[in-house]
């Protein structure tokens, strides 16, 4: 008994003492950051690449200079893709680590946390580009480095109406009738990352004359998909938008084959990656999706970079497991390096000053595949061109940048700003 | 009146049920106090303020998982979707009619407590693991069909809604800091307590108690079970309703991503940890689920330079330290935290004579 009370006893010291005594000096000369992932929640799939590629980014960062000198310290945690949890690292990276500004992960924490970044004036550069975050007089700390959702949704489902239905010769007597093509969205309602570009997809929609059929509701972990592929079958849609990530787009489409859906298939960046077509097998053949950026290892100009710092800092992880998400974390870390180092020169290393540099960026060219980056102080989006891909045999190859703004002029500038 | 309450033995059951037996009692639930609205807010710092203000949080769930479970004996798997009731109850009456928001907090608890009668029926009929099959209706009916499909139209805001910046306010007090949200916290948490403490020592907790022991014996005592079976559900449903009420003003944000089934899940094992049929175990759990990890935090984040494949490959074993927490609990410390804590109280009251 009294054994049992003092080893217990010292268990909690122990914790007390990790607690309080971890409190560790701050160095001179170094910025800090801190990062927020998931690498083991609902959407680890994608996180955990994109976890790695954001320390062999800020590596980089710090191999070619710093932040003018000064070195970037990161303070890098998952959070398992719970919003408690996601609170808590946030306020101690506030806090506690005193970061300049956070990289952040999903729509889920992103969303959840845009109120207490906006009112502490921490820039929060996360992977989720949902466009409700593009309205700098809502949320002017939330950024990101590439197209919105909103705009991947619209420009995926208008690549699809030009190069298919439109060419296509097997719509061509449908076509000639003038009958409308049909549409339907299969994401998870209850995540704010499926459903953000839902509302803009189904203008999009409607500005082209699709018909458009009821959601289905498919989870971001869903293993089986059969109910809501039936469900859709009796709507026979011809193009299925898919919202989710790579996992859960893979088994909708192994089970639209499986069941003959018989429709062809959209899918957001995050459901659009290497392993798609590892996952998904022949089911992917013909699927176009929107990427923010090139795939790991196509050629750009930063790509051998890249591909070194995958080696050098992450040696167990072999490159042909590694994914697009390891090229946007890149993009993530280097606008923010780069707005870091102009504030740094004006002298105002904090959140309004990285944000204020961020707005100078013109026409940026990143050397990651991604679309030119312009940020103004009234327009928090990012680019406007999207690339897409098709999957043929197994292999990405480029369809289209559809440039939005080039499109509809109009509608991008006065529309479509923050939804 | 000695200051230990070794030896103290009571004439009549107003002295055995008092709350403050002994000073010496009085004087820790002063310091107790003093901690908690004077320490903590004004001397710790924000980022403590922030992970106390979690525990909060998490001890509001639990505690009306404690009361279903612990003390009436209705397993529930699906306490967060009566948070997630609350959370939307009062945000959508913030919003859509601009209620205030200590008036939304209470019709938040009412509806919640509501809604959890609603899916408390089935225990009038089914016990045990079916019990438990209906708790599990009740979070994905609701979070995943009802408020997703349905009340996250409302508005037309999407999934995720955001509260404009001073739509949180008490009166002229505009809750927009951590200190003034953890206040709030501490004094609901404090209400709500006490309130369960009285009704525990009352007939009707004597009456849930007699359930949870047996449900037969109960009956043929002339408890209605059935009554007293919704009226734990509501009690436990209002609390897990301000519990999500709370949870708004914390973030002034919400989507249906913050009422995951794992959280319902999460709030058991607060229960399993800290102690069932217990309200120290309440606070031990949140206290011990939430400091672990916060603890883990400290223990990783200096490391990683040095091992960076700390934070790819070490943090799985973190889903796996959860699961293995509560095996470990159930096997060798069945009575939770709470029991531990009792056993450490008795060594020193009864010191040096502990026989």
């Amino acid at each position: 008994m009294k054994r049992k009370l003092v080893v217990f006893l010292a268990v909690i010291s122990v914790v007390l003492l990790g607690l309080g005594g971890a409190a560790w000096a701050q160095a001179k000369g170094e910025v800090r950051v801190g990062s927020l992932n998931d690498t083991t929640g609902a959407t680890s799939d994608v996180g955990k690449d994109y976890a790695l590629g954001i320390a062999e980014a800020v590596a980089y960062v710090n191999d070619t200079g710093g932040i003018n000198g000064k070195r970037i310290k990161l303070f890098q945690y998952d959070y398992g893709y719970r919003i408690p949890e996601a609170i808590t690292t946030y306020k101690r990276f506030r806090d506690f680590d005193k970061v300049v500004a956070v990289l952040g992960w999903g729509t889920g924490d992103t969303e959840a946390l845009s109120p207490t970044i906006t009112k502490d004036k921490i820039p929060y550069v996360s992977a989720s580009y949902s466009a409700h975050l593009t309205d700098p007089k809502k949320t002017p700390y939330n950024l990101f480095f590439t197209s919105d959702y909103s705009s991947n949704a619209r420009a995926a489902i208008t690549a699809w109406f030009d190069h298919v239905w439109k060419k296509d010769p097997a719509y061509k007597e449908r076509r000639d009738k003038g009958e409308k093509p049909r549409f339907q969205c299969f994401y998870m309602f209850a995540s704010p990352y499926a459903s953000a570009p839902i509302k803009a997809i189904k203008d999009q929609a409607a500005i082209l004359g699709f018909e458009v059929g009821q959601d289905q509701d498919v989870s971001l972990t869903a293993l089986d998909t059969k109910s809501q592929v039936l469900a859709a079958k009796s709507f026979m849609p011809d193009l299925v938008w898919h919202g989710n990530t790579t996992m859960s787009v893979a088994t909708a489409l192994k089970d639209a084959q499986a069941l003959g859906l018989g429709a062809h298939h959209i899918v957001n960046n995050w459901g659009f990656d290497e392993n798609l077509p590892r996952l998904a097998g022949a089911a992917a053949e013909g699927v176009m999706g929107a990427a923010v950026c090139a795939f790991f290892g196509v050629k750009t100009p930063l790509m051998p970079k890249i591909m070194e710092y995958a080696k050098k800092i992450n040696p167990g992880v072999p490159a042909e497991k590694r994914l697009i998400r390891t090229v946007q974390a890149w993009g993530a870390v280097l606008i923010l390096a780069d707005a870091m180092r102009v504030a740094d020169k004006a002298g105002e290393l904090n959140g309004p000053g990285i944000v204020k540099a961020l707005e100078t960026f013109r026409n940026k060219e990143l050397g990651l595949g991604s679309g030119l980056f312009n940020l103004t102080s009234t327009d928090h989006r990012p680019t406007s061109g999207v690339p897409i891909y098709r999957i043929e045999k197994g292999k990405f190859s480029l369809v289209e940048i559809v440039d939005l703004r080039k499109r509809w002029p109009e509608k991008w500038d006065k529309e479509w700003l923050g939804w | 009146m000695s200051y230990l309450p070794s030896g103290v033995y009571h004439e009549y059951y107003r002295q055995d049920h008092a709350w403050w037996q002994t000073r010496f009692i009085l004087a820790k639930m002063i310091l107790l106090g003093l901690i908690i609205f004077y320490v903590i807010p004004f001397w710790s710092g924000l980022y403590i303020i922030g992970v106390a203000t979690l525990i909060i949080y998490t001890a509001m769930g639990a505690l009306g998982v404690q009361l279903l479970i612990g003390y009436c004996g209705q397993v529930t798997l699906g306490h967060a979707a009566f948070l997630a009731v609350g959370a939307y109850t009062s945000t959508l009456l913030i919003l859509q009619l601009h209620v205030p928001y200590l008036l939304s907090v209470l019709i938040a608890g009412i509806v919640a407590g509501l809604w959890s009668v609603l899916f408390g029926l089935p225990s009038a009929k089914v016990k045990g693991f079916y019990l438990i099959m209906t708790s599990l209706a009740a979070q994905f009916v609701t979070v995943d069909f009802i408020l997703t499909q349905y009340v996250s139209q409302i508005g037309g805001r999407g999934q995720a809604f955001s509260l404009p910046p001073g739509s949180i306010s008490i009166g002229p007090i505009v809750l927009d800091d951590d200190v003034k949200v953890y206040f709030l916290g501490a004094i609901l948490m404090v209400l709500l307590t006490m309130g369960v403490v009285n009704l525990l020592r009352s007939r009707v907790g004597r009456a849930w108690i007699a359930i949870r022991d047996n449900d037969i014996a109960a009956e043929t005592m002339g408890i209605n079970i059935v009554r007293y079976k919704l009226l734990a559900f509501f009690v436990g449903g209002f609390i897990g309703g301000i519990a999500g009420a709370y949870w708004v003003s914390t973030l002034a944000a919400l989507s249906p991503e913050h009422f995951p089934w794992f959280w319902s899940l999460w709030l058991v094992g607060v229960i399993l940890i800290g102690g069932v049929g217990s309200i120290h175990g309440v606070f031990f759990g949140s206290l011990f689920m939430v400091l672990i990890l916060e603890g883990l935090k400290f223990a990783i984040m200096p490391l990683i330079p040095y091992y960076p494949e700390l934070s790819m490959k070490f943090l799985f074993l973190k889903e796996a330290a959860f699961g293995l927490s509560i095996c470990l609990f159930l096997i060798y410390e069945p009575n939770g935290l709470a029991y531990r804590w009792w056993q450490i109280k008795n060594y020193f009251n009864l010191w040096p004579f502990s026989y």
